[in-house]
């Protein structure tokens, strides 16, 4: 070896498996002391902020499964979310289920609609599935707002604080531990998922289903076994939401909230699991951001009125960003600004 | 008889918007989940040039937004979705969507979200015609079915005949191929979202003439992508065909049925169609494995 | 645990609150001012803004500035709730108003309620909370009313004489079917034949077929109570099918410019609200406000927010120098608000009523003879017990 290193061949060594997963549990430990004093600092406002971005982590890591690891795209997530807060919601109207019933109650309705939603990927690939699934969101949507008017009431349905082991889940604080929780469990169970066979089954069918089938793959299985898992998370965290927010009404189950998810896992970064996270980081965050800018731009009262439509725009416009310039998103962003960091440190 | 025609009006509607989603996915495989929102364009340039008191006559007002539709249109390709040729179909698919939410927040900002009435702009008058024993419509109704049925004619003959409707069927059925031989790609892709947006900005424009206008007009671009699909995405006789049975299965739903069944009814045919047929009613079969 | 934690924050937030201006009276607002539904929402917001500026600049209330916080929740519930939890528990508001879609009511209403501050419903529906009996903390100013709307309409209807065959339309939303449905039991009462009802889902291309149902039916009479685009695009697919009957729509913003889009002498519209055609003091002045302000809507449709300005101004006056949420609250049990022809009569609440003991109303139409909006039958009260 010379005295002169060369900035890649140092990029290289820095990279090496030893080093970096010391970093990463670096990494980690700030990120775990981070997320356990947020909540001694944070006013009630921000623990709002911080639980939307947990719960929109869920609903990103089990799409993230779906589509950037099994290669399913789905614009049906939205349904599946309404399907689990409705699930959540009507067992506890109408029979007053606690919180550890609605829960798997909800995931077993998302196991049943994704092997519903998944038995057209059997036949159908690509857009064809995208649209078929677009189908399944419509009609979810069209039952959950029958139901919605069938009990009465435009305000929706309510659903009252849940309660584990006695203790009372109505807090700010008690919302971010439980959803931390929920969070950290959703990442271990796709993180498992991902590295089984089964993960790698997904990503053989990802590459090219002939050749998968030909290695001795069951393709329909897999697939089916995509959908299901994904869509009984998804549905999860609808009845973490309908929980959170103590009510459930059709409204809030748009297309674009699917859109919004799919956003997610394109900026975060496709086929990676931190990519969920930074996804549902970024995309919660993003319309609080523009708020901010426009209120200290000049002239903010003219555009106050049209907060909105800046919000659709540069969504629209960070999503188109992503998808040209950066398809690996926020986490290929990251490896490619770390290299670059490494070696201007290491350099003079 | 006014069911009949309820029907003619309400497939008119769905044809040609459904034709845009097609020519563009039988050119270049992408589907485009942003012509609601460019049929949106087209409707509100209309209102601008209607508001532009120098170009006289309410002719010139149509003609001048049709031809700023169509700019619209290539200046997609050229400046977006250029870029993404040779990406996966899904990318393609998803930068649509992008750009579709891009155009609802910039229409809004541009035109507020206030309900307009270019009609009245215009000062066009938009009475009702007895077209047959106890059946009506509106006067624009009525110009909507024509223009439908020239619009189609039009692009039979294009592609059958045209020089460049050649060289978009040919791209259509092997891009590389056709390069090969001489074809610009790119000249190709960009004319054919020229035309799809043309033809989406003509519904949007009639829509908005007939019954006003406001940011829910994307919806009903939605509402005709079913019929494309289930016509066969690659096929335009498929879209009227597709369009036919959309629009009559909403209506006598309406008529005999659970009017609120209209809304997702178009999605159950779709289902069933993608369960039986994938390819659409006229489509190709090998396209489904080429997407 | 937490009532403790809420005490201590209370606590904390009352000493703040003290010293950082014991002046002013925090008021916060959260509602539709931008997004799909904002049309709706966000004039009447503007309208509440200009009021409140308008008691400032004449030295406040009750010796107090009102200090009043806006929030934009795009009619999204999501957004509701993360409002009121900031303006409760950061910005201590001593009332809360909300001008958004039902959905953010739910949220809101747990929000408030937990929080012990009065929540005031302003140019959104009025939930069946604020009738009697009346959830102490819950208010509304707004005109339209779920079941007196349909009660005065079908009476309207039914001294118009004739053999009356009745078409109902609402939009597929719950607030909307809900009142169709009251409404279509409340005909069976009165012994109306209902020929149709219509029912029709928001993105509709083509409202004829609708049209053609309701003309089918033979319904000679037609009650919409529904947003304003359903109830107009269906009016102009009955016309374009040559449908010659009466249609009667409830009076939202809009209606005064679409009755002389129109010009058609069988539209009526039914509201609660004085129209701008009127030319009131009152709507003089409103008129010069919003002038002097530069705002952004028409003063015409800020009428609702006007409203709730006024019965903010009297409760705030009412409740005295240095007034809490609790005073407030208190001093809004029995008030009587003077609307100055803005409605029939004043905006009365009791103990058990918080949503007014009499609502009036009037009907509207284009008089093709004077080409002018005119009164087809003036205010006329239903008790609401």
């Amino acid at each position: 070896m010379s005295d002169q290193v060369h900035p890649t061949q140092l990029s290289t060594v820095m990279l090496q498996p030893a080093s970096r997963s010391a970093r990463t549990i670096f990494v980690s430990a700030l990120l775990a002391v981070a997320i356990i004093i947020f909540p001694f600092f944070a006013t009630p406002f921000h623990l709002d902020v911080a639980n939307q971005i947990l719960l929109a982590s869920i609903g990103a890591l089990s799409l993230m499964l779906l589509t950037g690891f099994a290669g399913q795209i789905s614009l049906g997530h939205a349904g599946l979310i309404a399907a689990g807060a409705f699930t959540a919601g009507i067992l506890s109207k109408e029979a007053g289920a606690p919180f550890w019933i609605g829960i798997p109650a909800a995931g077993a309705t998302g196991g049943l609609l994704g092997l519903i939603f998944g038995l057209p990927s059997l036949r159908l690939r690509g857009v064809y599935l995208a649209v078929s699934t677009l189908a399944l969101h419509f009609i979810v949507v069209y039952a959950g707002g029958e139901y919605e008017n069938l009990v009465g009431g435009s305000g929706g349905i309510l659903i009252p604080p849940p309660s584990l082991w006695g203790l009372k889940i109505n807090t700010g604080k008690a919302w971010y531990v439980l959803l931390v929780a929920g969070a950290i469990l959703a990442f271990l169970v796709t993180w498992n998922v991902v590295r089984s066979r089964t993960g790698r089954a997904f990503a053989a069918v990802h590459g090219r289903e002939t050749v998968a089938a030909a290695l001795g793959i069951n393709v329909a299985r897999t697939k089916l076994t995509a959908f299901v898992i994904s869509s009984s998370m998804t549905a999860i965290a609808g009845a973490l939401f309908a929980y959170y927010r103590g009510f459930v009404s059709i409204e809030a189950f748009s297309l674009y909230l699917s859109i919004q998810y799919i956003a997610m896992i394109i900026i975060g970064g496709i086929g990676t699991l931190p990519g969920a996270f930074l996804g549902a980081l970024f995309v919660t965050l993003l319309p609080y951001l523009i708020e901010t800018v426009v209120a200290h731009l000049p002239g903010a009262q003219a555009m106050a009125g049209s907060i909105f439509a800046v919000n659709y725009a540069a969504f629209g416009l960070v999503m188109i960003v992503f998808l040209v310039f950066e398809p690996s998103g926020l986490v290929g962003l990251w490896r490619r600004l770390e290299r670059r960091l490494l070696i201007g440190r290491q350099s003079p | 008889m006014q069911i009949v025609l309820n029907i003619l009006v309400l497939g008119s509607i769905y044809s040609l918007i459904s034709c845009g989603y097609v020519i563009i996915y039988k050119v270049s495989r992408v589907l485009n989940l942003a012509h609601g929102e460019l049929m949106m364009v087209g409707a509100y340039l209309l209102l601008t040039t209607a508001s532009a008191g120098w170009l006289g006559s309410p002719l010139a007002a149509i003609g001048l937004a049709l031809v700023l539709s169509l700019t619209v249109g290539i200046l997609v390709y050229v400046l977006l979705m250029r870029r993404m040729t040779g990406e996966s179909v899904l990318a393609a698919v998803l930068t649509t969507i992008a750009l579709g939410i891009l155009i609802r927040g910039a229409v809004v900002l541009l035109w507020s979200a206030q309900h307009h009435y270019p009609a009245t702009k215009l000062h066009i008058a938009n009475p009702s015609i007895e077209l047959f024993q106890n059946a009506k419509l509106s006067l624009i109704s009525l110009i909507l079915i024509g223009v439908t049925v020239a619009t189609y004619a039009a692009l039979f003959a294009f592609m059958r005949f045209g020089r460049w409707g050649l060289r978009m069927r040919a791209t259509g059925q092997n891009a590389l191929l056709a390069a090969q031989r001489g074809v610009n790609l790119h000249a190709v892709y960009a004319l054919a979202w020229g035309i799809s947006t043309f033809t989406g900005a003509v519904a949007g424009m009639l829509i908005a003439l007939d019954s006003g206008l406001d940011s829910t007009i994307v919806m009903i671009g939605l509402k005709a992508f079913p019929a494309a699909l289930v016509g066969g995405l690659d096929s335009l006789a498929g879209a009227i065909i597709g369009s036919i049975i959309i629009s009559a299965s909403e209506v006598i739903l309406i008529q005999h049925f659970n009017p609120l069944l209209s809304d997702a009814v178009p999605f159950l045919i779709l289902i069933a169609m993608l369960v039986i047929r994938p390819w659409g009613l006229f489509g190709t079969r090998e396209e489904l494995d080429r997407v | 645990m937490t009532i403790k934690t809420f005490a201590v924050a209370a606590a904390i937030s009352a000493s703040l609150s003290m010293t950082a201006a014991a002046q002013d009276v925090v008021i916060g607002l959260s509602g539709a001012l931008t997004g799909p539904s904002a049309g709706s929402y966000a004039p009447a917001i503007e309208g509440i803004r200009l009021y409140v500026d308008k008691v400032n600049a004449g030295g406040g209330v009750a010796g107090r500035k009102i200090k009043l916080i806006i929030l934009d929740d795009q009619g999204e519930a999501s957004k509701g709730a993360a409002n009121a939890t900031k303006l409760i528990s950061q910005d201590n508001v001593s009332l809360l108003i909300n001008s958004s879609l039902s959905s953010t009511f739910a949220p809101m209403i747990a929000a408030t309620g937990q929080a012990g501050i009065p929540l005031l419903f302003a140019a959104s529906a009025c939930p069946k909370e604020v009738y009697p009996p009346a959830n102490p903390l819950l208010f509304c100013t707004t005109a339209f009313a779920s079941k007196f709307d349909s009660q005065a309409t079908l009476d309207f209807i039914t001294k118009s004489g004739g053999n009356v065959s009745l078409g109902l339309v609402a939009m597929a939303i719950p607030i909307s079917r809900s009142e169709i449905e009251s409404a279509e039991g409340l005909a069976t009462v009165k012994g109306m034949k209902v020929a149709d009802k219509a029912i029709i889902p928001p993105p509709t291309p083509d409202y004829t077929p609708f049209a053609t149902k309701l003309s089918a039916a033979g319904a000679n009479w037609v009650y919409a109570w529904a947003p304003w685009v359903t109830q107009v695009r269906t009016f102009e697919g009955l016309r374009k099918i040559g449908w010659n009957g009466r249609y009667i729509a409830w009076a939202h913003l809009e209606s005064e410019s679409e009755l002389a889009r129109l010009k058609d002498p069988a539209l009526y519209a039914i509201g609660a609200n004085a129209l701008f055609a009127q030319d009131l003091p009152v709507q003089r002045e409103m008129q010069a406000t919003a002038k002097a302000a530069g705002a952004t809507y028409p003063a015409s449709q800020m009428t609702e927010g006007w409203i709730a300005g006024m019965v903010l101004e009297a409760a705030l006056g009412k409740a005295g120098p240095n007034a809490d949420a609790k005073a407030i609250q208190a001093a809004m049990q029995s008030l009587s608000v003077d609307t100055k022809g803005l409605r029939g009569g004043p905006i009365e609440w009791t103990a058990a009523n918080h949503f007014r003991t009499r609502q009036f109303y009037r009907i509207y139409r284009w008089a093709p003879t004077s080409s002018a909006i005119e009164v087809v039958q003036d205010w006329t009260a239903y008790d609401v017990k």
